[in-house]
């Protein structure tokens, strides 16, 4: 065999992924146990005899669309993985071996296979372009968690999921007492910018919601987070944070089922101890996408799961969310994170709380399910050796349509959508769009029914409950 | 009887019966197997609600060809007319009809002589853009495999030869040898039909809810894999 390549992967890896040996033989036998237990068998003998090979989905492929290179059209990225499958686990592929003929895999084949599955974010939009039903972001999910069996795996996602099943509890690694604080401060900030005393509620025995956003957005997304507790608030609904597990964020969807399963029963477990009724995710797309598979893992009577946007839609239409008469008056386009939209499950509660709220809402186009992928999706977000390619050949539709809307608020609920559309924007010269998520405007016009302090502060909203302002 | 009466009568009995036995049984058995597939992996799923509004929608756009519409216009309405004629020009073809119906007594409302002519010429003419324009699109053409750019052509033969049988004056060559030809593709295709990319006529209304059912994970999948690799409690 020639000399690896492994070393020059466009993302970190462990040690540990260099210092594999047998590398062919242990991903196989990860395949073989793969397709043993779990569901993937069916689709894989079907797309290997089925493949219409027509391109149909290069022409919805944002990146293939940058890139131009075949290796980054869906179709030829999932034969990658197919043409193993074929090999070792068809008969015909069993027949064709034993005349001498076909592939062999290789050590350099895994590299090719390491390499490409990670320049897709698995958005799927090519998915409802394949007359075959293929859906190419299956075979990435697929691909990524065979190759972690060799330990191929970013650093980024490994280092954060160590850290949250083995680790602190969390994958930004906040302890119990930080958070605790952090929370005291947002208390604080709604109190002083609002003028309404709102507490973060911590190990409620019995709440209705147990609230998993994120974790990252307690160090980043401060707004969204006092957006979150101003809607719980403001509708009187009785939830908590469990100090036992409040991180949202699952890697494992991104590279490892074995990993995602453990994070979903830890998030089933929390809300189990805390008596909870269900589980209440934060704007993050894939730990609301992560939080979907709770009924598959959790069994029957595995807690209900919601996102906060069709709660705060909810509770909007019914009328439960106060609302001050100004609404906001900047441009706002929203943004269909992937993994919400993408199924068509959250698409319409996220428009309509903007239309509710906002004075000039735009859509992009294309948008729904439809809609382009922000350039970090899978994970790839978290991977910032790869910044230049994600905000570049895979962010610059994005980019194009963002610009096209000529809004200012670029609105997203997810959090890494968030992280990746804000450096979409700063690297592609979008320097007056900023990147923000749905309850951090519907912050701004929730009207607490308390005079607002700072009347003479030039930020500050309006003087009283009477509400007359502008911006 | 010449040679090619000879051959002719034995295309059209016994190779054109074991072409068709050969058909339905090969793709019967893509069927029973992809059905058993579905029904096992159902089983599995730890969750067992299936949007299925949204499979049956994604099936049937496919099936009916409007969602290739949507990207690639031309070829979309092209591979839509492609299929449609190599549909309902052999099942409803009257000549068809009447060997069918002398074999078994059969029988059921023919195409006018003229449309079945008109949709044949069709046919063949977006059996050949089909390829021209794989040929030309270049990611089309660098997925290509050889069976991509040769079966449109291989489906096309029977209806060029079946055209040329029945429009004599345009017919260089003998009637019995073109009707040999006619019924030797005819053949032929019966019997690629379940080992080439042709069996997409049986598996296709199946692929959509199983890329669905592959999302539905077994509860325990993950942990049973680790268990199987030895690693289940192997530090992260």
């Amino acid at each position: 065999m020639g000399k690896t390549t492994r070393d020059t992967y466009s993302y970190f890896v462990e040690q540990k992924a260099l210092d594999v040996t047998e590398r062919p033989r242990k991903f196989l036998e990860a395949f073989a146990a793969v397709l043993d237990h779990g569901n993937y068998g069916v689709a894989l003998e079907t797309y290997s005899r089925l493949s219409a090979k027509c391109g149909r989905c290069a022409a919805t492929c944002q990146l293939y669309e940058a890139t131009g290179e075949d290796r980054d059209i869906p179709c030829h990225r999932t034969e990658l993985l197919l043409r193993v499958f074929r090999r070792y686990f068809t008969q015909s592929g069993l027949l064709k071996a034993r005349l001498g003929q076909g592939f062999v895999l290789t050590d350099e084949y895994l590299d090719e296979m390491a390499e490409e599955y990670y320049r897709c974010t698995a958005c799927r939009r090519c998915k409802s372009s394949c007359p075959l039903g293929i859906d190419h972001g299956l075979i990435t999910h697929l691909a990524r968690y065979l190759l972690s069996e060799i330990d191929v795996i970013p650093k980024a996602l490994l280092v954060a999921t160590r850290e949250q099943l083995e680790g602190v509890g969390n994958t930004s690694a906040i302890p119990v007492p930080a958070l605790k604080d952090t929370c005291e401060f947002l208390e604080e900030e709604l109190e002083e910018l609002y003028g309404v005393k709102i507490t973060y509620p911590f190990d409620v025995e019995g709440a209705e919601f147990v609230f998993f956003p994120a974790v990252s957005d307690y160090l980043m997304e401060a707004d969204t987070l006092m957006g979150n507790a101003a809607v719980m608030h403001v509708t009187n609904a009785s939830w908590t944070i469990g100090t036992g597990n409040y991180d949202g964020i699952n890697y494992g969807l991104f590279y490892s089922d074995r990993m995602m399963e453990r994070i979903v029963n830890n998030v089933i477990a929390e809300t189990r101890r805390l008596k909870g009724r269900k589980i209440l995710v934060g704007e993050c797309g894939h730990a609301t996408r992560s939080a979907w598979y709770v009924p598959a893992f959790g069994g029957p009577d595995a807690p209900p799961v919601i996102n906060c946007l069709e709660y705060a839609w909810e509770m909007l239409e019914a009328g439960r969310i106060p609302l001050k008469d100004e609404k906001i008056a900047e441009r706002v386009t929203y943004h269909d994170p992937c993994n919400i939209a993408r199924s068509g499950r959250i698409v319409e509660q996220p428009r309509e709380i903007l239309k509710a709220i906002c004075a000039d809402f735009v859509e992009m186009t294309p948008n729904r399910t439809e809609n382009y992928c922000c350039g970090g999706g899978g994970g790839t977000v978290s991977i910032d050796e790869i910044r230049a390619f994600r905000t570049g050949p895979l962010g610059r539709r994005k980019a194009e349509q963002v610009r096209a809307t000529g809004a200012h608020y670029l609105v997203s609920p997810c959090a890494n959508c968030k992280k990746q559309l804000a450096e979409v924007c700063e690297d592609n010269g979008l320097d007056d769009v900023e990147v923000v998520g749905v309850h951090d405007l519907l912050l701004k016009v929730i009207d607490f029914g308390v005079p607002e302090p700072g009347e003479n502060d030039a930020d500050s909203e309006s003087d009283g409950s009477g509400e007359e302002d502008q911006e | 009887m010449t040679t090619i009466d000879v051959l002719l009568e034995w295309l059209r009995g016994p190779v054109f019966w074991a072409g068709l036995i050969f058909m339905v049984l090969g793709l019967g058995r893509h069927v029973v197997l992809t059905l058993y597939g579905i029904i096992r992996t159902y089983r599995k799923a730890g969750d067992k609600n299936i949007p299925v509004r949204q499979v049956v929608g994604a099936t049937l756009r496919w099936i009916f060809l409007t969602q290739g519409l949507k990207n690639r216009l031309l070829y979309g309405i092209n591979t839509l007319v492609f299929h449609i004629c190599i549909i309902v020009v052999p099942l409803f073809l009257a000549g068809h009809i009447a060997l069918v119906n002398q074999a078994t007594g059969l029988s059921w409302p023919a195409l006018p002589n003229g449309l079945a002519t008109a949709l044949t010429v069709i046919a063949i003419i977006a059996a050949v853009t089909i390829v021209i324009q794989r040929v030309a699109f270049t990611t089309a053409r660098r997925l290509s495999r050889f069976q991509d750019f040769v079966m449109p052509l291989i489906v096309a033969i029977p209806f060029a030869t079946g055209f040329l049988v029945m429009h004599p004056t345009w017919n260089p060559f003998p009637y019995q040898f073109m009707l040999f030809l006619h019924v030797l593709s005819g053949d032929l295709i019966l019997f690629l039909i379940p080992v080439t990319k042709l069996s997409h006529m049986v598996l296709l209304p199946g692929t959509q809810i199983i890329s669905e059912l592959a999302w539905h994970f077994p509860p325990d999948a993950g942990h049973r894999v680790g268990v199987t690799l030895g690693k289940a409690n192997d530090p992260i």
